[in-house]
């Protein structure tokens, strides 16, 4: 083969770009109502995702695992078990999705676990928003059944239901400098659906969206 | 109407799909008639009052349950996850 047509195929491969789940929905910036925003919206990116369902009877050896390997007790319940850069969220009878803060690593803790459930990498595959402010809740009733008070959905409690017809899961996390803290999360080609939706509900309230550096990449 | 999903808690019946009758369990192939058989697959009571049904929560914990309610009034006495009784597993 010829040096002309080995330098030609390399020009014709296509450039695989990794593009944010949220790239060309979010705009970084306010919008809405004027003066303090009443809640604020995060971009989250490179996070690990990946769901894993356990066979009959299987929790136990999963749990001692996980206890083991993260320090994270295995929910039964709608629950979310949240550590240092890991979580551990239910969402279903024997099933969970676990969440490492970025990827570094996580193919090993995913090698780590398996053979104790049926495990399935949905990093790419799922838009995740951490949503706070002090109307917050407010903004969130406009579509969300959960009850989100305090004394019905407390730090860790999490909820798998639907929103404006969108399949969303969504958790309490520890609570920061604007209040209480939501991630929600929905599948990857929803995020758009999802955001038209919430950044209609928000709006009135004045929303602060922030888009992290690393989330940045590939925008446009 | 709510439904009050034993994993999830109560959720609006629009987070799940409906199935029908709980009860009827599927024959053996090999040895069931004709007839049971033709009972198993088409024949549905369609009770006015106390009915074991069959509920999918598809917008939550993807579990089925079995839901008995009033078809009269819509009032739920009991939602129960049908796996442990393989209650019309088969359905
Ligand atoms: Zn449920």
């Amino acid at each position: 083969m010829s040096d002309a047509a080995t330098k030609s195929d390399a020009a014709m491969k296509p450039g695989w770009t990794p593009r944010s789940a949220w790239a060309g929905i979010l705009s970084e910036g306010s919008f809405g109502a004027k003066g303090p925003a009443g809640v604020t919206a995060t971009a989250r990116e490179g996070l690990g995702i990946a769901s894993l369902i356990v066979a009959e009877g299987g929790d136990a050896a999963l749990a001692k695992a996980m206890k083991a390997r993260f320090g994270l007790a295995l929910p039964s319940t709608p629950q979310a078990a949240i550590s240092a850069g890991r979580a551990l969220v239910w969402a279903g009878p024997g099933q969970w999705l676990f969440i490492a803060g970025d990827r570094g690593g996580f193919a090993d803790d995913l090698q780590a676990l398996s053979g104790l459930a049926a495990i399935a990498d949905q990093s790419d595959g799922r838009a995740v928003l951490t949503l706070s402010g002090d109307k917050i809740r407010a903004a969130l009733a406009k579509g969300c059944m959960i009850d989100l008070h305090p004394s019905a959905f407390s730090v860790g409690s999490s909820a798998l239901t639907s929103i404006a017809h969108i399949g969303v899961h969504l958790w309490r996390a520890e609570d920061g400098p604007n209040g209480a803290v939501f991630e929600f999360m929905v599948a990857r080609s929803m995020a758009g659906s999802f955001w038209s939706w919430f950044s209609a509900s928000a709006a009135e309230f004045g929303c602060q969206v922030t888009i992290p550096r690393a989330c940045r990449v590939g925008r446009g | 109407m709510r439904i009050p999903c034993p994993h999830c808690g109560a959720r609006d019946a629009q987070e799940f799909t409906y199935l029908g009758d709980a009860n009827p369990k599927r024959p053996d192939g090999m040895e069931a008639t004709e007839a049971a058989m033709f009972d198993y697959v088409y024949q549905r009571d369609n009770p006015a009052g106390r009915f074991r049904e069959l509920w999918y929560h598809g917008a939550g914990c993807h579990a089925w349950l079995v839901v008995t309610r009033d078809t009269k009034t819509h009032a739920i006495e009991a939602a129960e996850p049908a796996k442990p009784t393989k209650a019309g597993a088969a359905a």
